[in-house]
């Protein structure tokens, strides 16, 4: 079994009178995932969302990194799960990130205020290989 | 102004033959603007002597609505099978699961309530909410 390690700093020396120094990391034993660049075409949902994790593709758990590449805060994505209606949970600004551990039975898929903005999401989990994003 | 940054890594010598190892970060700012993000609830920690469900742990009355907050919420707890269940809005929205040890960082709109569901009782969440107004 594979694993991976995740690490989270926010730092500040003036949001607060005294410096702001939060660092969290965890490592999860994962056996399959991989980082991708893909382009969202989709501006609404259910109209050429971009899928970028099946429900049930893992097991237990499924996290999800996700960055919008897009170079102006104001290019918004869209998070959506697909299995609960068509309200966004998630919405991340040009040069903005995300990582969040899924519902793994959930679809999640993602639009943007643009077309074909670009974007960098991975998946880490425990594969299911019964459910598949292939034919 | 203030300025706050965060940096999330992922890496993994094992889980592919070319290893992984991504640092990314990212300048926290208002929505539309290069202005920092200027307020913020410090890391904060609730403790849960019951299990809850539907619990509200941020409450989107506190923060202006279609802004560029950001969100920190991690499970403190070191058992495993222990776990919270992150929501959003009146219908409870899910949004994943945190079992132990595991946080996430989102961007937050400041439009729904963030709910959560412990699994256990004696169980400790920790958050911060870095916000604009």
């Amino acid at each position: 079994m594979a694993s991976i390690r995740v690490g989270l700093t926010v730092n500040s020396s003036d949001v607060l009178s005294s410096p702001l120094a939060l660092a969290e990391t965890f490592s999860a034993a994962v056996d399959s995932g991989s980082l991708i660049r893909a382009k969202v075409k989709g501006t609404a949902a259910d109209t050429d969302d971009l899928l970028v994790y099946k429900a049930n593709e893992k097991n237990d758990r499924a996290y999800l990194y996700i960055k919008n590449l897009a170079p102006e805060l104001e290019q918004y994505i869209y998070l959506r799960n697909e299995s609960e209606g068509n309200n966004p949970s998630s919405k991340i600004g040009g040069g903005q990130f995300a990582f969040i551990p899924l519902a793994p039975d959930k679809d999640c898929e993602v639009v943007a205020t643009k077309v074909d903005t670009l974007i960098e999401y991975g998946v880490f989990g425990n594969d299911n290989s019964t459910v598949s994003g292939k034919g | 102004m203030a300025t706050t940054t965060a940096t999330i890594t992922l890496s993994s010598a094992d889980l592919t033959g070319d290893a992984l190892s991504l640092s990314t970060t990212a300048t926290l700012t208002k929505g539309g603007t290069l202005t920092g993000l200027d307020q913020t609830t410090g890391v904060a920690r609730k403790f849960y002597s019951s299990a809850q469900a539907n619990t509200t742990l941020i409450a989107a009355a506190d923060y202006t609505a279609g802004r560029a907050h950001k969100v920190y919420i991690k499970n403190t707890s070191t058992t495993a099978s222990e776990y919270i269940k992150v929501e959003l809005g009146a219908s409870n929205l899910s949004l994943g699961f945190l079992y132990a040890g595991d946080w996430m960082f989102i961007p937050y709109d400041g439009e729904n309530d963030i709910d959560i569901d412990t699994s256990d009782v004696n169980m400790t969440v920790e958050y911060l909410v870095i916000y604009e107004a």
